[in-house]
């Protein structure tokens, strides 16, 4: 048995059929939890094959505070656990839930706190996206630039002999492959 | 049928090493029903990835809980490791492992101790706590604390074991385990011990499986499911591992199970010391986690199988850290054992589990 593990995101009504379908394949489950993210909340639940060793994590994306997804404790009665914890921390609503603690499994100062998103959080992520929006302009100016290179050489040829074109197309020709299977 | 009363166990509790609530609906010294609740010791541990970075998050990982600090410290910084793709050396693998099986010995140790006071056998309490103190020497010589050890890192480890140390380690764990062994035996064939525990708390294979228990709670009740047996790290060098099962399904299979777990884990800390490869103990991990990168790792905690997972937004500090630890897996599995028994029996069913909550609630 060999440990590996995949994430697979799949629609939120397609949850309790994915989750039956693991019961049936007498998979075990793992575990259930919520990330906040930019755009909504994800819920990841777990469930490993026991007979390969495979975890698999299917996961529903970008959820609203608020939205009610079914429970399933009744195929899985230990998720109660955190089903009540999200619903506690995220806002998460899970309708049917075995042993339901309504709002009160953990004792909260603040309602949902997993959701607020602090200074500091916020900052990190702002700085996070002007790198990689940063990064990603470099890039993008890289490739402009070489693609203007380009066209400038066209024109070049165009404007030459046939004969003396058709020479120096060979000769850059030669140099691309060479530089090739040298980065080889 | 008789009058049902509700009684109410915990949070605070003689037997209880946490605080746990359990609503019993009691006919006639019979538990007919337990309805359990935690959040007594909720930190919000997992929220604070968003102001410490991902190498500072270790000191706090590791104070989830002060028994299985080393196990959440690891768990952690594997699952960081996968996240950025870094490859721990070979030694610091090594070293991990030796700590984090010299924690589950401890772990062990204090429960039976704490599972023999659960039924009056206060001398056994004391012997077992008093030979627990020998592996939290070691802890100390090794890594300066004797709970929190504070010596794994992303990347690694922050000390080494030289050979003199090494060799100390296992002169301990030599003079333990003949001392461990008389403990052990009074245990698992003690008239006194069986009575109290022998029927006691019973959970079918097939039950086990349904309420995907995990863990020596699991492995009583003979599923066969450690995770060290994927042969993840210094595990994968062993010649031979094999969980320790048992079919009993009660009180006392888990605490065969355990008392068992203390001599493999001395087996196993041997032959990784024997098979010590050299080398550096840590690498330098530069940059931080991609954005929307996401990984999970499960590990053999003393309690059962913990999940982790973490997920990167581009910056130093995580976009998410969340740990599964085994007893909150196990709970439902308490609430079924619980389910029919004698009310004097609920103690020491609630230890056999080995509940952690304040892992079970960071």
């Amino acid at each position: 048995m060999k440990y590996t593990t995949q994430f697979t995101t799949i629609p939120a009504d397609s949850l309790s059929e994915t989750v039956a379908a693991c019961k049936q394949r007498q998979w075990r489950y793992v575990q259930t939890l919520a990330v906040n993210g930019e755009e909504g909340i994800d819920l990841i639940y777990s469930f490993m094959d026991m007979a390969t060793g495979l975890l698999e994590n299917y996961k529903v994306e970008k959820l609203a505070k608020g939205t009610h997804m079914p429970s399933i404790t009744g195929d899985f009665l230990e998720a109660f656990v955190w089903e009540n914890e999200i619903h506690d921390l995220f806002g998460i609503n899970f309708d049917g839930i075995a042993i339901d603690f309504h709002g009160a499994f953990y004792a909260l100062a603040t309602p949902e706190p997993m959701t607020v998103i602090s200074p500091a959080q916020k900052a990190a992520r702002e700085k996070a996206a002007k790198v990689a929006a940063a990064k990603a302009a470099k890039e993008a100016k890289a490739k402009v630039g070489q693609g203007a290179a380009a066209d400038d050489m066209e024109a070049k040829l165009a404007g030459m002999d046939p004969e003396k074109a058709a020479k120096v197309r060979a000769a850059m020709e030669v140099k691309a492959a060479k530089a090739e299977k040298e980065e080889k | 049928m008789g009058k049902a009363t509700v009684i109410p166990f915990g949070p605070q509790h003689p037997v209880l090493p946490e605080p746990l609530h359990l609503d019993l609906v009691v006919e006639d010294e019979k538990v007919v029903e337990a309805i359990p609740q935690i959040g007594f010791v909720h930190r919000g541990l997992e929220k604070l990835v968003e102001t410490k970075d991902y190498n500072q998050f270790v000191y706090v990982a590791e104070r989830i809980c002060g028994i299985c600090a080393m196990g959440h410290s690891l768990g952690y910084a594997e699952t960081v490791e996968q996240l950025m793709g870094v490859e721990v050396p070979k030694r610091a693998q090594y070293l991990r492992v030796i700590w984090h099986e010299l924690s589950r010995i401890h772990s062990h140790i204090l429960w039976l101790g704490l599972a023999a006071d659960a039924f009056g056998f206060e001398s056994m309490f004391m012997h077992c706590w008093r030979l627990r103190e020998r592996v939290l020497t070691l802890f100390e010589k090794t890594t300066g604390g004797r709970v929190i050890l504070s010596v794994v890192c992303v990347g690694g480890v922050v000390r080494d074991i030289d050979d003199a140390q090494m060799a100390e380690v296992i002169s301990v764990l030599e003079g333990i385990t003949d001392e461990y062994l008389q403990i052990m035996n009074t245990l698992i064939s003690d008239y006194s011990v069986k009575n109290r525990t022998v029927g006691v708390g019973y959970l079918s294979h097939e039950d086990a499986l349904e309420l995907s228990m995990v863990g020596p709670f699991a492995r009583a009740s003979n599923v066969n499911y450690d995770v060290r047996q994927f042969g993840k790290g210094a595990y994968g060098d062993l010649s031979d591992f094999q969980p320790i099962l048992s079919n009993e399904g009660d009180c006392y299979g888990r605490v065969v199970v355990r008392c068992k777990e203390v001599l493999q884990s001395i087996d196993i800390i041997k032959e990784l010391a024997a098979k010590m490869p050299a080398g550096d103990i840590a690498v330098p991990v530069k940059g931080a986690p991609a954005a929307d990168a996401e990984a999970c790792n499960v590990l053999e905690q003393p309690r059962g199988e913990c999940y982790y997972y973490a997920r990167g937004n581009g910056s130093k500090y995580l976009e998410r850290m969340r740990m599964r630890t085994p007893t909150s897996q196990n709970i439902a599995g308490m609430v079924k054992a619980l389910d029919g028994c004698d009310f004097a029996d609920v103690n020491m069913i609630v230890l056999t589990i080995d509940p952690c909550i304040s892992c079970t609630e960071r």
